[in-house]
């Protein structure tokens, strides 16, 4: 934290210790979207829109939105087209993908059959056939790029994750979040985590833009596409997958269509595929006949039966709703729907108008929204980050691992419903997970770290360690862990002399991290103590203040805050700042911690 | 409570956190650290002994999510119209397990074709409602809250532990799961949910303990939300001691040859005494939507999960609690009857359910649907509503009467001696 002119601010909102700056609008703004004015403006207020309109911040990112009226502050986070943000750095591709593997095998049968049928597959030729598992190199070959992508998908999740919190345009990484949870795709079958890239590319450039555009495009991703099975949707024979998620789950909602409107749907998309990574149409596969659509007739191609969703008032409805929910709160009213549905057609479904009318709103700052939003893993970690005023996501703790065990893995959302969101994010074993997550931030264990991208899953390693140490395939590849064996020895069918999968699995894991760019592993840069000493804190009353202040919106009770200090005073044989200056960071880190740990943390 | 794990004794009364010794015990340091043999903290013991449910019917509900194939589990061999339906992917008699001269389970069940021959197996045909819906999520909301096509928000499991205990005692009602399952969601029970015992824990430095405890403590809330979350705290606070303690003691004690899935969570609680009455496990990681080349991974999933049905009785045989627990198995829908044209199967509707456990009268109940008069686009007509199996448990073996409180009036169907 840098400057003198923080520290009366700062002085200022350390006056009501545990209520902090707390100040939500009164009760009768619920469900007002009546702009605020800047009369209704203050550091706490700021705080609240870039905690819900980001990713939150230090405290001098909050005063210059305080500094500003609220639409001044509203517009520089909604309409940040003007804000160059060209320090954030392009993915680095370890370099894994040739055009060998344009049309990757859809399983390993498939791979090793297709081998052996042609004497080649992914650029892979077999062994001459007297050679005992002459077809080990294609299986191999399979494995490899299971594994790439897998591993390849991690860094692309960690350098999403530098991006949003490198960011000089929050909104737009937040609301590619967004994007990725209502649009989900999960790299575990589109298996190739080049699509997944372009993908978050995509939910970037379209991020605040139209929804209709976004639809059109999302429909023709090629991630979008592998995933909900385009390429099995022909003529005569329609898949109804994507016809049927796109509506129930990315524009109307159950209740606004039919089983036979799923049916004509799914013909109007057929030929609809991709080809590496562009979108193309099958002609020859698309039913050029009539289609009945949501009560319309005619010969409807995909472009056509979005057009016709988005004229719907429940697409309107249910995607402002949905974006509400994310940003504002949990409970809409049928009013509100209405309203908010309104918003978005009257904007053509430009999205900019609507999200500038959340965030101005009273509804926004009122009661009922105030400290009622249960940050998501990815936007908590983030949070936390940027809070702690780290620069860089550190390596230590691993970023996938810890959001994982949060409950959200980027790149891999549970079903194509995405992350329930708000209160599915909570858990008991959730809850202090957090506060473990926090732990693991402020005292990383660099010391014991074992990098995940070089630990496989159960059996695997063995493998390695038994074919480095002379044994042959065979041996190596031997059954005899009891976790791998079935009760009734199904398994054992698993062998097959013309290659072994056992094998496979740690040769293709071996050969893929061996390319793999590294991920540097080392603990967030933070220094506590300086925030403390720049902020003028005297003593550990002041102390542990101006900490609840930088971390909570939501404020804890007396008792709590009581119990930091007393625990603050312990930990450091004193009271009296100055004197405990030298040595107080891991104390200050472990207040810090229980902060993090309290139910209060979890919500802004 | 047992109290088998030695090491793990001598590292708590030494003073270092729960999780630290974990850590030190799993590296083999665990002895280095002994400063003196004192008594297991009392956190252990006097809460679960206090609430120790004696009466002990244990109710598990294992849900096979991702839409099942019942044709291709419970297999009616017997029926010509299967292998029409599917020329392709209609298993073969030759690859069914036989109960009788037209059903059998798909080869790869032998563990539950086992529990069938034991007879405390039963399978209920054509479990559905009415109106079905064929989203994985809005057919899974309507098995979840036990009322289709309503706007039910709590679960009949949760519902059902608020009829059962109406206080809302503490560790009643456990979800096996990463997230809460909707069934399991409850008026007065708050429950417990968790997927790894090893991190249900707090990480704290020794001094920080104290303060860890308190979290939450005194606060008032701010609003719903803020509730929520002190709710779900306390819920950590009563459970997790409880059952890192038991996962650990259970990791000393179980049978290494049989494989669980999730169902070893389960297990340790019920051998470690844990109060819960209720358990809900969702399977994870499905590979039961099978739209696209369906019988490998359809054969693999359903051998995996009688595997850990056949497995978590073996447990429960060891512990004698065989007579004591119920596991009911169902999914949100069955498969369409025809294959697709990518040797697959798309979203039905009626399915055939399971009932496993002491006291059941094994065998089938309903009446299998037919293959030929078809409903909804090419689907089974349901032969019994789904709830009157979760009536027939709440009535018959948790010996309750208010089942028509949490589900509406169901005829049960005689299923426990």
């Amino acid at each position: 934290m840098a400057g003198a002119a923080l520290i009366c601010t700062l002085a200022a909102y350390t006056l009501s210790p545990t209520l902090g700056g707390w100040s939500p609008g009164p009760a009768d703004w619920a469900g007002d979207l009546t702009p605020i004015t800047a009369e209704d403006w203050s550091y706490d207020r700021a705080a609240h829109l870039l905690g819900r309109a980001g990713f939150g911040g230090a405290p001098e990112e909050i005063q210059r939105l305080a500094d500003m009226t609220p639409d001044q502050a509203v517009r520089s986070l909604v309409y940040y087209d003007d804000i160059a943000n060209d320090e954030l750095e392009p993915f680095a591709h370890s370099g894994f993908w040739d055009e060998t593997l344009t049309h990757f095998p859809p399983s390993r049968p498939a791979a090793t059959d297709l081998g052996l049928r042609r004497g080649e597959s992914m650029g892979i030729r077999v062994k001459p056939d007297h050679v005992n598992r002459h077809a080990q190199p294609i299986s191999d070959r399979f494995f490899f790029w299971l594994r790439a992508t897998l591993l390849e998908t991690r860094r692309v999740g960690y350098w999403w994750a530098e991006r949003m919190l490198d960011t000089d345009r929050p909104l737009e990484e937040k609301m590619a979040l967004f994007w990725h949870g209502h649009f989900a795709t999960a790299e575990n079958k589109v298996r190739d985590y080049r699509k997944m890239l372009q993908q978050i590319d995509l939910f970037e450039r379209y991020a605040t833009g139209n929804f209709g555009d976004l639809l059109v495009a999302v429909a023709q991703n090629p991630a979008m596409l592998y995933y909900l099975d385009a390429g099995v949707n022909v003529k005569g024979a329609a898949n109804e997958n994507f016809a049927r998620e796109v509506m129930e789950l990315f524009t109307m909602g159950v209740g606004h269509y039919s089983e036979q409107d799923v049916r004509e749907a799914a013909r109007a998309f057929t030929g609809w595929n991709f080809e590496n990574l562009d979108f193309v149409v099958h002609t020859g596969l698309h039913d050029e006949e009539e289609k009945s659509f949501l009560g319309r007739t005619g010969n409807f191609d995909g472009v056509d039966v979005l057009n016709i969703i988005l004229e719907q008032p429940a697409t309107a409805e249910y995607i402002g709703t949905k974006l509400y929910r994310f940003f504002v709160r949990d409970d809409v009213s049928p009013e509100l729907t209405a309203e908010l549905g309104a918003t978005l057609r009257d904007h053509d479904y430009e999205l900019r108008p609507l999200l500038t009318t959340f965030f101005l709103s009273r509804d926004f700052y009122s009661d009922a929204s105030y400290g009622a939003h249960i940050k998501g893993p990815v936007e908590h970690v983030i949070t936390m980050l940027k809070q702690l005023g780290a620069r860089d996501v550190p390596g230590v703790p691993d970023f996938n691992a810890t959001t994982i065990a949060l409950g959200q893995h980027l790149l891999n959302p549970p079903s194509v419903a995405g992350w329930a969101q708000g209160r599915s994010w909570m858990t008991p074993a959730l809850i202090q997970e957090r506060g473990n997550v926090a732990f693991d931030y402020l005292f990383p264990d660099v010391i014991g770290f074992r990098d995940p991208n070089f630990l496989g899953r159960r059996g695997t390693g063995v493998v390695g360690e038994r074919l480095r140490s002379g044994y042959d395939f065979s041996a190596a590849a031997g059954l005899d862990d009891p976790g791998e064996r079935s009760a009734f020895d199904m398994a054992a069918k698993e062998r097959d002399e013309l290659f072994n999968t056992r094998i496979s699995t740690y040769r293709g894991w071996e050969q893929a991290v061996r390319k793999l760019i590294p991920t540097p592993r080392g603990g967030a840069r933070v220094d506590i103590a300086e925030m403390i000493v720049d902020a003028g804190s005297a003593d550990t009353d002041e102390a542990v203040d101006y900490l609840l202040r930088r971390f909570l919106q939501v404020p804890v009770s007396p008792d709590f805050r009581a119990g930091l200090v007393a625990f603050l005073d312990e930990e450091l044989g004193t009271s009296d700042i100055a004197r405990a200056e030298t040595y107080m960071e891991d104390p200050l880190r472990m207040v810090t911690h229980l902060i993090m740990s309290s139910p209060e943390y979890q919500l802004n | 409570m047992k109290t088998t794990n030695r090491t793990k004794q001598l590292c708590d009364a030494s003073g270092v956190s729960r999780r630290q010794a974990l850590k030190i015990a799993a590296q083999g340091l665990g002895l280095g650290l002994v400063g003196g043999i004192g008594p297991v903290p009392p956190l252990f013991g006097t809460t679960a002994r206090a609430m120790a449910a004696t009466e002990g019917k244990i109710l598990v509900v294992f849900e096979w999510f991702g839409g099942y194939d019942g044709l291709s589990t419970f297999v009616p061999y017997g029926d010509d119209a299967l292998y029409r339906q599917r020329p392709n992917i209609g298993v073969r008699e030759s690859d069914v397990l036989k109960v009788d001269d037209h059903f059998g389970f798909q080869k790869s069940m032998v563990g539950m074709h086992r529990l069938w021959d034991e007879g405390n197996l039963a399978v209920v045909h054509g479990a559905g409602y009415d109106q079905p819906s064929f989203s994985h999520f809005t057919s899974a909301s309507y098995w979840h809250t036990g009322a289709p096509n309503s706007g039910e928000q709590y679960g009949w499991y949760g519902r059902a532990a608020d009829a059962l205990d109406p206080t809302g005692t503490p560790n009643y009602l456990v979800n096996i799961s990463s997230t809460q399952t909707l069934a399991v969601r409850a008026r007065e029970h708050v429950p417990v949910v968790f997927a790894d015992p090893n991190s249900f824990t707090r990480s704290a430095f020794h001094q920080e303990q104290r303060y860890v405890e308190k979290l939450g403590l005194g606060q008032e809330a701010r609003g719903d939300a803020h509730q929520f979350l002190l709710d779900v705290n306390r819920s950590a606070r009563d459970a997790s001691a409880l059952v890192t303690q038991a996962w650990d003691n259970y990791n000393s004690t179980r049978n290494p040859d049989v494989r669980l899935l999730d169902l070893d969570k389960v297990v340790a609680l019920i051998e470690n005494d844990f109060p819960a009455r209720l358990y809900y496990v969702r399977l994870r990681n499905s590979l039961f939507d099978t739209h696209v080349n369906q019988e490998s991974p359809h054969n693999r999933q359903v051998q995996y999960c009688s595997d850990a049905v056949w497995g978590f009785y073996e447990e429960m045989k060891r512990l004698g609690k065989q007579n004591d627990v119920v596991m009911l198995i169902h999914s949100e829908f069955g498969r369409r009857v025809p294959e697709n044209t990518s040797l697959g199967t798309d979203h039905g509707t009626a399915n055939v359910a399971f009932v496993i456990g002491g006291g059941v009268k094994g065998g089938q109940y309903s009446t299998p649907p037919s293959l030929t008069e078809l409903v909804h686009g090419d689907n089974l007509q349901h032969t019994i509503d789904f709830r009157r199996v979760y009536a027939t448990l709440i009535e018959e073996f948790l010996g309750s009467s208010k089942s028509e409180q949490v589900l509406g009036k169901f005829k049960t169907l005689g299923m426990f001696a």
